[in-house]
């Protein structure tokens, strides 16, 4: 069975990209090639110049993280900050760096609280904080998400979204894999639209998601922002990114309506 | 696309997954899998008498080919040849420890090949019968069906342990564990961050199995019908007969 074929991408260091796609399409196994948990049989991956396929999956994951779907598929520890400290260990950081990490990622994603506490007693929206701090804890120079947003409520996603908003700023090259087209749209990633193992559309966000039939092909949905813009008479210029800026207009409308 | 790299860990934990091929029924179509599955007990039981019984290399290798020849029947002899080449590894310590320690060569052959024949004619029965169909004969041989769920659950979950196996040890060589460096303490060591996630896990899914039976009202029938019944037709009783004329012809022969 060929699980990917005719995949060519290139990202660019510092760039966001999401890729989209129905189930079975080959986004995770596309991204478990970029450290080297899969090797291509044909074709080759390079990271930073290096080739994958004569690359051990630990050098690669130092310069790339993946964060995966299910954080009950990584938490061991006894405490949360020997979790957090894990994979600065296995890379040979000296404690003192070890420690200023675990305090930065800690204090970062909110966990200072649960230092001590087990990290099987989190809760589900914890453990996904904790699985993304495991991650940055070493500061990879590529984040690789794997659906970061599955059952997480409205303000964890917002959380999340900032943090995005935060990476971005710090010009870490973000490659997320996700389902969920309400939380990538404000974003504004570059889209990569997979289906049955190939890449369909690779390009900007508003074009790709402006075109409906290639989103029924990959049973992609349109964000409901796009569909709201599409549908308006009289509409800005470009879509609106967030409800705010949507609700703004749509406000300052019919204050003019009313006015006349 | 999609190749894990052999030697490395997840090339090793491939390994494991493919013999475990095995012993994990698949569903085919064979004049084997449409016997009776007692019918398939009661060969295997056979084979696993005539292995025990076979008390020179002539007879073990006859035994040994009469089990690939009933393998080849059931279009499992890729399958069964899994098997034989996990057991390999064991059959050649059997073989190093008998010769060693002066059994001679003939007898040192023998047990090596009544291992592999034993583990061989174990592989028949497994390889071909369904765990459905596994429930259907510790029903008919009257075990507790408490006992028989917990059995017939745990055969089943098998491949979804080591897919679960597989995503945790992505996940840590992720976070730069390195599972063939160091020494074997280390080595050993370094399994506790797949072992940890695994078990809980597992407690984890057994805990929500066990509630989703019970809101489907798993144990309030005292005494369940089943949906499938066992029936011997007549080509089962032929191939039941058959082999016991054989086996029993095998051992007159031995011992009277």
């Amino acid at each position: 069975m060929t699980a990917l074929s005719d995949v060519s991408l290139t990202v660019g260091k510092g760039e966001t990209i999401a890729i989209v796609g129905e189930n079975g399409a080959g986004k995770t196994t596309l991204v478990r090639h970029i450290n080297g948990l899969l090797k291509p049989t044909k074709g080759s991956v390079l990271v930073d110049g290096l080739d994958t396929r004569h690359t051990t999956t630990a050098t690669l994951s130092r310069k790339v993280g993946i964060a995966f779907q299910n954080p009950d598929h990584q938490l061991f520890s006894d405490s949360v900050e020997n979790e957090v400290s894990f994979a600065p260990r296995n890379f040979g950081f000296a404690e003192e760096l070890v420690s200023r990490r675990l305090d930065w990622a800690l204090n970062f994603f909110g966990l200072e609280q649960y230092r001590k506490s087990s990290p099987l007693v989190l809760s589900g929206g914890e453990k996904k904080r904790l699985t993304l701090a495991c991650i940055l804890a070493w500061d990879p120079e590529v984040v690789v998400l794997d659906e970061p947003t599955v059952g997480q409520d409205s303000l964890q996603k917002e959380k999340l979204a900032q943090i995005f908003k935060m990476l971005q700023s710090t010009g870490k090259t973000i490659v997320i894999v996700s389902h969920d087209v309400e939380f990538l749209w404000p974003i504004q990633p570059r889209l990569v639209v997979m289906s049955g193992g190939k890449v369909v559309a690779d390009g900007e966000i508003s074009k790709i998601m402006a075109d409906r039939e290639l989103l029924e092909g990959a049973r992609v949905t349109q964000p409901q922002l796009l569909r709201l813009y599409s549908g308006l008479l009289s509409r800005p210029a470009s879509p609106f990114l967030d409800v705010h800026e949507a609700r703004e207009w749509v406000g300052g409308r019919r204050e003019t309506q009313e006015a006349r | 696309m999609g190749r894990r790299k052999a030697g490395d860990a997840g090339g090793q934990i491939g390994a494991v997954y493919w013999l475990s091929g095995g012993f994990v029924f698949r569903r085919v179509v064979s004049p084997f899998h449409k016997l009776d599955p007692r019918v398939r007990l009661l060969v295997a039981m056979e084979f696993f008498v005539l292995s025990l019984l076979a008390s020179t290399v002539a007879s073990i290798f006859l035994v040994l080919l009469a089990i690939l020849l009933v393998a080849a029947v059931a279009k499992s002899l890729r399958r069964i040849g899994r098997t034989i080449a996990f057991s390999g590894f064991f059959a050649v310590f059997i073989f190093a420890v008998n010769f060693l320690f002066g059994l001679g060569l003939l007898n040192a052959i023998l047990y090596s090949f009544r291992f592999l024949a034993i583990i061989s004619s174990t592989s028949v029965f497994f390889v071909t019968t369904s765990p459905d169909e596994l429930e259907q004969i510790m029903k008919w041989m009257r075990v507790p069906r408490d006992i028989v769920f917990a059995f017939v659950t745990a055969v089943r979950f098998i491949p979804v342990v080591m897919l679960d196996a597989f995503q945790i040890m992505d996940a840590q060589k992720s976070r730069g564990l390195e599972f063939e460096r160091g020494n074997i303490v280390r080595r050993v060591r370094n399994m506790v961050p797949i072992l940890i996630p695994l078990v809980v896990n597992s407690v984890i899914r057994s805990g929500e199995l066990a509630e989703a039976m019970e809101s489907r009202a798993y144990g309030s029938t005292p005494k369940p019908t089943s949906l499938y019944a066992m029936h011997l037709r007549w080509y089962d009783v032929a191939v039941a007969v058959g082999s016991l004329v054989v086996l029993f012809s095998v051992v007159g022969t031995l011992y009277i």
